[in-house]
């Protein structure tokens, strides 16, 4: 397999372009995630049934279909209702993020069910009541938890995000799918944005790493 | 100062408290032994609702804290409690476990705060540790701190969920001590605890609950050396 150095030259300017592209989406859509996800897991955990249940299957459409499919029923049916016509951008943001909510309430949730009862029954017991318990004892040692697998959660979506690429959102993938379609070629943009790709996550996996010795020494 | 009357608790099926009654005046000391599962220290813990009560009522200082209108978190302020598992907040200092909840509730300035949870660490004897975390303390250093942690809301009420129970031996006497200097203090105690002789020693009362109901009660001297019953008689010699 001999690489053409020269058609990757020329392509360079659009996977960079697609690069940002694909941060800007993963970066806006966590953090959308986060915060639905964390209202979505508070809902899910309620005592009552009735409130409890549509967060339940908030979670079990979102987590138990394709996300393929949820972006193109967002692309093709959501957005239009409620724009008057699509756009792939905000298309692929609007999926993300609600994909990644149902993934994120989770992650919350059982932060929160990890943490030991009797830590919520010594804050109550000292007279605190229920959402000064959660905001000073329970939350700051359920957050430490939950960085793990909401890092996980960050890698996937940076990956995830390459689906977007099938509704024409200008990130990476698309510009990988455009040059094959031009040149004919395989290994050049394929293995330009896997590298790419690779990069991203592992940069952010270092990061993460380093932010959670940070955390584990105070 | 604590009146329990009729007090039923059930998981589910299992009933688990069968019509309880008890007064405890102030100043008293009453210790609550028993073997497993009698329900003490479910009994303990609908003292400040930290089970809810399925029956009967409890009033502590005259409120009725089984009635929905009584704010149970203004009654907890009044009553402390100090758990088998310590219970401290791991991501916080010493001082902060003890600053934390006079801050938030009471409203204390965090000057103020740190003063008085500094006096109670000198008083349980580890004013040394103000800075360390929980992780760094043995057992009874940190049964002391949760001891002082409760007391910094100046409670007129102490609950002790067998405070020893999770200890290694050696370390069983600190923290003993420290509650026997409360009682001399005139604190008014429920200790539910397997220390016979901590009962007999500073105990005003001692109850003796079993499957649920106070089998007997009475004076310590009275109920160690001249149990009536005959599920004391066994308890007892058994644990003596």
């Amino acid at each position: 397999m001999d690489i053409r150095w020269d058609l990757l030259a020329e392509y360079a300017p659009f996977f960079a372009k697609g690069t940002l592209l694909t941060i800007g989406l993963s970066i806006v859509s966590i953090l959308i995630g986060c915060v639905l996800g964390l209202f979505i897991g508070l809902g899910k955990m309620s005592n009552n049934k009735w409130i409890a249940f549509p967060f339940n299957v908030y979670i079990t459409f979102f987590r138990g279909t394709p996300l393929l499919v949820q972006i193109l029923l967002v692309h093709f049916g959501l957005i239009p209702i409620v724009m008057g016509q699509t756009n792939a951008i905000v298309a692929a943001i609007t999926a993300l993020s609600l994909n990644s909510a149902a993934y994120v309430a989770e992650i919350f949730r059982a932060g929160i069910q990890s943490i030991d009862k009797g830590q919520m029954e010594a804050a109550r017991s000292l007279g605190m009541n229920h959402v000064q318990a959660m905001r000073n004892v329970i939350l700051p040692q359920a957050f430490k938890r939950m960085i793990p697998p909401l890092g996980n959660e960050f890698i996937v979506l940076i990956k995830d995000s390459s689906l977007a690429g099938i509704i024409a959102a200008k990130e990476l993938m698309y510009w990988g799918q455009a040059m094959q379609g031009q040149y004919y070629r395989v290994w050049e943009p394929y293995l330009t944005a896997a590298v790419i790709y690779l990069v991203l996550t592992f940069s952010l996996s270092l990061l993460l790493s380093r932010l959670e010795r940070r955390l584990a020494v105070q | 100062m604590i009146e329990v009357k009729n007090l039923k608790k059930s998981f589910g099926q299992n009933e688990v408290l069968k019509n309880i009654n008890v007064t405890v005046k102030p100043q008293e000391v009453v210790v609550v032994i028993g073997p497993s599962g009698s329900g003490k220290s479910t009994f303990l813990r609908c003292l400040n609702l930290l089970e809810p009560i399925t029956g009967g009522h409890v009033w502590i200082e005259g409120s009725d804290i089984t009635d929905k209108n009584t704010n149970i978190n203004e009654i907890r302020t009044e009553v402390g409690m100090v758990f088998q598992q310590f219970n401290l907040f791991p991501h916080k200092s010493v001082i902060e476990n003890i600053m934390l909840a006079p801050m938030k509730v009471r409203k204390v300035s965090a000057d103020k705060a740190r003063e008085k949870g500094l006096e109670l660490l000198r008083k349980v004897g580890l004013a040394e540790k103000s800075d360390a975390y929980p992780d760094s303390l043995s057992g009874g250093q940190k049964q002391r701190v949760a001891i002082a942690r409760a007391l910094a809301m100046e409670p007129k009420i102490m609950l002790f969920d067998e405070p020893t129970s999770a200890l290694d031996p050696e370390m069983v006497g600190e923290v003993l001590e420290v509650m026997k200097q409360l009682a001399r203090e005139g604190m008014t105690m429920v200790v539910v605890t397997h220390e016979m002789g901590f009962a007999r020693e500073v105990g005003d009362r001692v109850l003796f609950m079993d499957g649920g109901v106070i089998v007997e009660e009475g004076l310590p001297k009275e109920l160690f050396e001249n149990p009536k019953e005959e599920r004391t008689k066994a308890f007892l010699s058994k644990v003596l």
